[in-house]
């Protein structure tokens, strides 16, 4: 469960705004969160909001991989809504979310082309996972996107506007993904981004993301 | 796992030959009316230019995953690139429309003659609005700063200039028919001089772009020898530039030629630009 209690009077007066650090040293790319994410949201085949990229480095006897998750990243300047012509890629004002309102999307695509993440996905008309038609579930999962619009992380906020972690977050079996509110200097996040080492991705595109990497 | 999951340089895979298409035929559209204004070439290449313009937004409908919510597109002209393009062509289409049409028959009882100040007011609006018609391709693509062989500020130039080598290509495919003999006596020598141009233009841009960083020299590689190389080497560069300008040079009396020739290199260009386009990687060290 997130604290959300009196958040104003915590976060100085500020609207809360939400974030996330990942630690690289806890990740062992179980990609847990990407299907938790799956089942949370029902994307469709080939689209996933969240994933968790891999990479080898070294060479034998000690090679090895890292891991890097990503997601969108919730950007306080989202290159992704700009662009937008028709005012669908906006910024929740009450807490700074980047989120898509389907009903506006045209499908132009200028989003996913400006995001520095490739966090962006256009669906297509999903036949489901064993195309031979929908099963229940993905009967009920797909009635959350519409086809051939532009569709990425929401940070759970369903689950947020309820006062729950995203699923990503409560389903990560190592603890690497801290879920919280920037704003608020008393925020689990807060405390340990004050106290570690970390980076933002592609920080010199001058996005500021939510989003924050220990190393 | 799949090739998604790894960090890689990507090509992006969003925008392809329709985007190429209509870039295409919008930038002509554009071209040619302001020849059509500039050399006051006969009303048929008017038209010419507001159909290639409507076809263009044609294709573009058929690009976006909801074409009949294309209208919303005009929402967000102080922060979108797109939503000023689809104004500029709307525009155009309209003062174009309204410029062209005292010139037919059927409309002649019109009172806006290019000579009265309505109808000089109108060209002088869709002049405008051709010539950002031209432009504003060039600026949706350089407002990515995600790919950065398009965040450059000569994209726009770029598109500008085959625009108008597209349109001045097709006053040579359209030479035969005689009418434009008299209007546009140099206009082998004006095509020699654009294409010459457009391609000192090129290798600006790709000197420039390829000490941009690991990504726009990775686009730069698929142009040199990568899967784009034969599309551009041999379509843009041999068909597109050296073909048509030895054609104008020592073989006027084949000018179509040249004039097919550059419409081709024109829509392999876009092509090979779109397609090119490739994303700054994740860095993890």
């Amino acid at each position: 469960m997130i604290d959300r209690e009196e958040p104003a009077n915590r976060s100085n007066g500020k609207a809360p705004r939400w974030g996330m650090a990942i630690d690289l040293k806890r990740c062992v790319g179980c990609q847990s969160c990407t299907l938790a994410c799956k089942l949370e949201n029902g994307t469709p085949p080939g689209i996933f909001w969240m994933r968790v990229l891999e990479k080898e480095e070294g060479s034998y006897p000690l090679a090895h991989k890292v891991f890097l998750p990503i997601r969108c990243n919730h950007c306080s300047n989202p290159p992704c809504v700009p662009v937008c012509p028709t005012g669908a890629s906006y910024q929740r004002e009450k807490d700074n979310l980047v989120l898509i309102n389907q009903d506006k999307c045209i499908g132009c695509r200028a989003c996913i082309v400006a995001c520095p993440y490739q966090v962006r996905f256009l669906s297509e008309d999903s036949k489901g996972y064993y195309r031979e038609g929908l099963t229940p579930y993905e009967t009920e999962a797909y009635q959350k996107w519409q086809p051939r619009t532009v569709q990425k992380c929401t940070f759970c906020v369903h689950r947020i506007d309820q006062g729950l972690e995203p699923a990503c977050v409560q389903t990560c079996p190592t603890r690497a993904l801290i879920f919280g509110d920037l704003n608020d200097p008393e925020s689990e996040l807060s405390r340990v981004m004050r106290e570690r080492f970390h980076f933002q991705p592609r920080a010199e595109a001058g996005t500021d993301p939510a989003l924050c990497y220990f190393t | 796992m799949t090739p998604e999951f790894t960090m890689q340089l990507n090509k992006q895979q969003e925008w392809s030959w329709l985007l190429a298409i209509d870039l295409f035929l919008g930038g002509l559209g554009g071209g040619l009316f302001l020849f059509y204004e500039v050399f006051e070439l006969p009303v048929s290449i008017g038209l010419l230019s507001l159909g290639l313009v409507a076809a263009g937004g044609l294709v573009l409908l058929a690009e976006l995953g909801h074409p009949w919510r294309a209208w919303r597109a005009i929402c967000k002209p102080f922060s979108s690139w797109i939503s000023r393009g689809v104004i500029f062509v709307m525009l155009f289409l309209i003062s174009g429309s309204l410029y062209v049409a005292p010139a037919l028959d059927l409309f002649s009882w019109l009172p806006w003659a290019p000579d009265v100040f309505g109808g000089k007011a109108l060209g002088i609006i869709a002049g405008a609005c051709a010539f950002l018609v031209t432009l504003y391709p060039g600026f949706v693509l350089a407002a990515s700063p995600s790919i950065p062989f398009w965040n450059n500020p000569l994209l726009p130039v770029l598109f500008f200039s085959h625009s108008i080598t597209g349109a001045a290509g097709i006053l040579l495919l359209l030479s035969p028919f005689g009418f434009l003999d008299q209007k546009l006596e140099g206009i082998n020598s004006l095509v020699a001089l654009l294409i010459v141009v457009n391609f000192v233009l090129i290798a600006v841009y790709l000197l420039v772009v390829k000490t941009s960083g690991l990504a726009a020299a990775e686009s730069v590689r698929h142009l040199n020898e990568g899967s784009l190389s034969w599309t551009f080497k041999v379509g843009v560069i041999l068909v597109g530039t050296v073909f048509p300008l030895l054609v104008v040079v020592w073989m006027p009396s084949a000018v179509v030629l040249a004039g097919a020739f550059v419409l081709i290199g024109g829509l392999l260009f876009r092509y090979c630009v779109l397609k090119s386009g490739v994303y700054v990687p994740f860095a993890l060290t």
